[in-house]
């Protein structure tokens, strides 16, 4: 992201939220029509954004659509509110809409910006997520017609996708796709859930809050709703399974950092070459060892 | 524009603060299908959900006359048919006559988006009748109460087209609105 862009100031001043009103009207039309007809990618004219595509362009014209000075913003990179991703998205932001709010914790977040992962702590009402999306459509693999993909949607015919799947599986012996797990919503559309890890499509399903998925190369939202069935496609033969953060013992890995035996973990190498383990979701990690830090402050 | 500086010194339906404020009541009760919202701005419910979505994008049909002809350009919509527009507004007393778009199977978001005006409708309603509704966005079932609603609308709706393709509904009344995407399932109660 350029965040040396110069705003185009011919009209006195730019616009709350960077987008003009009737690009935000258009996403916002978009997203709700995707509500309706989840998991359904809903095409929309993406405006350029002073940001190369693939820097989220989606994801950000989604929050810039939603966001009104009512509101907590959280952005999350790979997992970090820290990298340097998510810090130019923020201040972006900031600079974008005066009055909007911005937070590292969770807890005070009303929008949640995201990259790559959905926080540990599970979101709940009063909050919507929206995901980045590189690449929004998982037929892409089995048919190239993106006219003959979308009747294939329509009519829920995914036995292609299923036998690919399939036959990868044959071919390594279990389920390899680390990230993008394809995943059926409302048991008709199969969406690709961004680039989450397995262990995050379980909380697609039934989630408390609204998730929104932006595309904006491919100028595509699409939605998971509340309280909505998200099934990751399986076989009987081989369910699905979370990662596997088990030490050789079969001891479940902690990281490093805070203890936490429960979350997602990033692999590092140390200045000895030892492996080692530390939370993916910073605030998560940050929120642990605080609780930590009291617990032994206070004993 | 001096929009940023005073985002909520009006209640005006036509500024931008407001609208979205508006929009992000419409994500929630389209995301939680069954709830209602209460309407911030000082127009009639429907005109400002109308003046919160609609521009010369869009077209919108109106076979009962409810929009004056000096509100017409200011929400900056093409006139259409019912049976073709994207946004049709009517008043849900009367019955239903016409076939408002379904989508297709390519583009099933091109299914309309029906503002109905009812007389009263609640998460409780005395002498509004139960709608008890399933699907995504509700936990298990939940109960609309609607008055001034003829059941043509929602009969039509559930026998026009198989999902993907339907026709997504908000009921208004006077200072709240409720949505019923296509994929609620409904079943008509009796009367309180
Ligand atoms: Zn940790």
């Amino acid at each position: 992201m350029n965040i040396h862009y110069e705003f185009p100031l011919e009209e006195a001043g730019y616009a709350f939220g960077f987008l003009d009103e009737y690009a935000k009207k258009e996403v916002r039309r978009t997203i709700l029509k995707a509500i309706c007809i989840p998991g359904y990618q809903t095409p929309y004219a993406s405006r350029e954004m002073p940001m190369g595509r693939g820097f989220g362009t989606g994801g950000l014209q989604l929050t810039l659509s939603l966001i009104g000075t009512n509101d907590t913003l959280k952005v999350i990179d790979q997992g970090s509110d820290d990298s340097v991703n998510a810090v130019n998205m923020r201040q972006f932001v900031q600079l974008t809409c005066p009055g909007v709010e911005v937070t590292e914790k969770l807890e005070e977040a009303t929008l949640i910006q995201s990259r790559h992962r959905i926080p540990e702590i599970a979101l709940t009402e009063t909050q919507v997520l929206v995901l980045q999306v590189p690449y929004p459509d998982p037929l892409v693999v089995v048919e190239s017609s993106e006219a003959r993909r979308k009747i294939m949607h329509a009519e829920a015919d995914y036995s292609r996708l299923l036998v690919k799947l399939y036959e990868d599986i044959v071919h390594f012996n279990e389920i390899t796709i680390s990230h993008r797990y394809p995943t059926r919503i409302n048991r008709h559309y199969v969406i690709d859930p961004s680039p989450i890890p397995r262990w995050d499509v379980p909380k697609l399903n039934q989630s408390p809050a609204l998730i929104l998925f932006g595309a904006g190369r491919e100028k595509k939202i699409y939605a998971v709703p509340p309280y909505t069935v998200a099934e990751p496609l399986v076989f009987d033969d081989l369910p699905f399974r979370v990662e596997d953060f088990r030490d050789e013992h079969g001891q479940r890995r902690a990281c490093t950092r805070c203890g936490a035996t429960n979350s997602f973990l990033d692999e590092y190498s140390d200045d000895n070459n030892i492996k080692i383990y530390q939370c993916s979701d910073s605030a998560y990690c940050d929120g642990q060892l605080a609780q930590h830090q009291q617990r032994e402050g206070k004993a | 524009m001096s929009d940023i500086q005073t985002p909520r010194a009006s209640h005006g339906a036509w500024l931008s603060p407001m609208q979205q404020q508006i929009f992000r009541d419409l994500l929630h009760v389209f995301s939680y299908p069954g709830r209602v919202a209460e309407c911030t701005a000082d127009s009639m419910t429907w005109l400002a959900l109308l003046a919160a979505l609609t521009d010369g994008e869009v077209t919108l049909a109106d076979p009962h006359g409810l929009i004056a002809a000096d509100i017409w350009p200011k929400l900056e919509a093409r006139s259409g048919t019912p049976g073709k527009a994207t946004f049709i507004v009517a008043d849900g007393g009367r019955i239903m006559d016409f076939q408002p778009c379904t989508g297709s199977l390519e583009s099933p978001e091109t299914g309309a988006t029906l503002l109905l005006r009812v007389a009263a409708l609640g998460e409780d309603l005395d002498g509004g009748v139960p709608l008890n509704l399933t699907g995504p966005g509700i936990q298990g079932n939940t109960e609309l109460f609607v008055s001034g609603l003829h059941p043509s609308w929602l009969i039509a709706r559930a026998g026009l087209a198989a999902f993907p393709l339907g026709i997504d509904l908000l009921l208004c009344d006077e200072r709240r609105f409720a949505a019923l995407p296509r994929t609620t399932h409904i079943e008509i109660g009796e009367m309180l």
